[in-house]
């Protein structure tokens, strides 16, 4: 014989303070929780950079090491060796570029803005073209918005290209940290993580893991090299003519050529519109066209590099090119635009890898689903 | 020495009782001093709790284990859901190796009967040291060659005793011969 509960005022008022104790320790636990992120998000903002420098660094010197340490040289000597060597070449390139980089740079100040201008009378004139054509097209103001793009973009080289100096200073002293950490005990950090899976999985997960890298690395390798190669073939081809600032066109076709598709028509606007407006469309002008499109993007990269360097494996989809490249431009900026395309591949790589290796062998737990009937 | 330093240049002593471990090791007994301390660093020390499932029959097979301490049975499992013991390995002995560098399935499974611990040598990291460091590879795989290829020899004399003992004894059920090659 329990008695009937009887929701009683003191029950309504007890149940109210336990539901407002409950609210307010979900609050303050999701405000402390959003504080906790926003310090870390604060605390990790300039390490991205640093971080993602010294692992292709990392990436690109790693082989170097093991080619030196074969030679029973211990890894952490081997390591200073190599940055010795790396030191010295960056000494040396440095002393024959000053002086030419020197120059360069002021007359690069006075010459930006000419370009600019060409650049914004050759809109124009397209644009008076296009309307004469088709004059039912509302007049919009197309000029003053490219003008004041182009002055804002101006500015902010000039003025943002010593600023960013001061940041390559503290990069100088990080990222060769992080290198040589990441370099000495990669491996070893790698196998802790690894480590760390149950003893169940620890075998399928260390092999997964091993495979995932390696085609990783070759991946970031691979992408890398080619890089550096279509900048040397542009500045090689480029320099053949009379244009100016060649080693920073080549530089930029270079970096822009790390996106596919879009990248490589990005990297030679620069060089073209320079071009145009110093030499005009003469031979040298469709020489310089020639470079970019043939000899650097169809012969040197899609005849020869990609098909050495890069397995048709990591290709992309251009639409998952395109998204990559937007979300990218969204976190990071410009260098979220250059990094998400090979990050998107080498998720695409460890996605494939795992299928492969699933069809290969059967994953333990569904090996035993399938040995129990029968 | 300040702990930046030591941490750069600092010896791991605690990895010298596993180097003393894997010399023991019949697998390794030929190589020298510097390969078994190269060995050291490629191999997983990983501890089991009792009756804890090492791999099954059928999982993807990627390396050997040995026995450090405590005890393994290696078992079969029948279709019927039998189980059949081949064998109990103690400390010094190990297994798996027949994975080491051929991908298979495993045809046994293994299970702790008590706390042990093992140390696992699996292929990717041998793979990668024969990249890395031909020569010191270059002496582990021949020791590995010389013990699978004796294993080998041994399966085979067996085999071919069993075939003896079977023609001389009268077959008393047609069966059984027919599963022999």
């Amino acid at each position: 014989m329990t008695p009937k509960p009887v929701l009683t005022r003191v029950h309504l008022l007890l149940f109210f303070f336990v539901l407002a104790a409950g609210i307010a320790v979900g609050l303050s636990l999701f405000s402390s929780a959003s504080t906790v992120l926003t310090l870390i998000r604060t605390a990790t903002s300039g390490l991205f950079l640093p971080l993602l420098l010294s692992l292709i660094a990392t990436f690109l010197l790693g082989p170097i090491v093991s080619f030196i340490e074969r030679e029973n040289i211990s890894r952490t000597l081997s390591i200073f060796l190599v940055y010795l060597l790396v030191a010295a070449l960056l000494l040396l390139a440095a002393g024959w570029l000053s002086p030419h980089w020197q120059e360069m740079w002021s007359s690069l100040r006075t010459d930006l803005p000419r370009y600019t201008a060409k650049f914004i009378t050759l809109l124009r004139d397209a644009q008076e073209n296009l309307q004469n054509r088709f004059p039912y097209i509302e007049s919009y103001d197309l000029t003053g918005h490219a003008r004041t793009l182009a002055e804002q973009l101006v500015a902010q080289i000039l003025v943002g290209t010593p600023k960013s100096a001061l940041r390559l200073g503290s990069l100088l002293i990080l990222v060769p940290l992080f290198t040589f950490f990441f370099l000495r005990d990669g491996n070893l950090i790698l196998r802790t993580c690894v480590s760390l899976t149950p003893n169940r999985y620890f075998e399928m997960v260390h092999d997964l893991t091993s495979v995932v890298s390696r085609q990783m690395a070759d991946f970031i390798r691979g992408r890398l090299l080619e890089a550096f190669i279509v900048g040397l073939v542009v500045t090689l081809g480029l320099s053949f003519t009379d244009l100016r600032y060649t080693p920073i066109l080549g530089i930029f076709a270079g970096v822009t050529n790390l996106i596919p598709y879009i990248g490589p028509l990005v990297g030679m606007i620069p060089g073209i519109l320079i071009a145009l407006v110093d030499l005009g469309m003469g031979a040298q002008f469709w020489w310089i066209v020639i470079v970019y499109f043939l000899i650097a993007q169809v012969i040197v990269d899609n005849f020869i590099l990609i098909p050495v360097l890069i397995s048709r494996y990591s290709n992309l989809h251009p639409l998952w090119v395109l998204l990559a490249i937007i979300m990218g431009g969204k976190l990071y900026g410009v260098l979220g635009m250059i990094i998400g395309v090979p990050v998107a591949s080498i998720i695409k790589i460890a996605l494939l890898e795992i299928r492969h290796y699933r069809n290969t062998f059967a994953l333990p737990d569904t090996a035993q689903e399938q040995e129990r009937p029968t | 020495m300040n702990p930046f330093w030591s941490n750069i240049f600092h010896k791991k002593s605690e990895a010298d009782s596993l180097i003393a471990f894997l010399r023991s090791l019949a697998i390794f007994a030929d190589l020298g001093r510097r390969e078994v301390s190269f060995i050291a660093g490629l191999v997983h020390a990983r501890r089991y709790a009792p009756a804890e499932t090492i791999f099954e029959g059928g999982d993807p097979g990627t390396g050997m284990y040995a026995v450090r301490s405590g005890r393994v049975a290696i078992f079969i499992r029948h279709p019927d859901g039998q189980k059949e013991q081949l064998a109990v390995l103690g400390p010094g002995d190990f297994f798996g190796e027949a994975t080491l560098l051929a991908p298979a399935r495993r045809t046994a499974s293994a299970r702790t009967l008590e706390e042990t611990e093992l140390v696992g040598l699996f292929r990717a990291d041998l793979m990668e040291a024969t990249r890395k460091h031909p020569n010191v590879s270059n002496a582990i795989l021949i020791s590995l060659a010389r013990i699978l290829s004796e294993r080998m020899q041994a399966a085979e004399l067996e085999i071919r005793q069993l075939r003896a003992a079977l023609r001389l004894s009268p077959p008393p059920t047609g069966t059984e011969s027919d599963d022999l090659p």
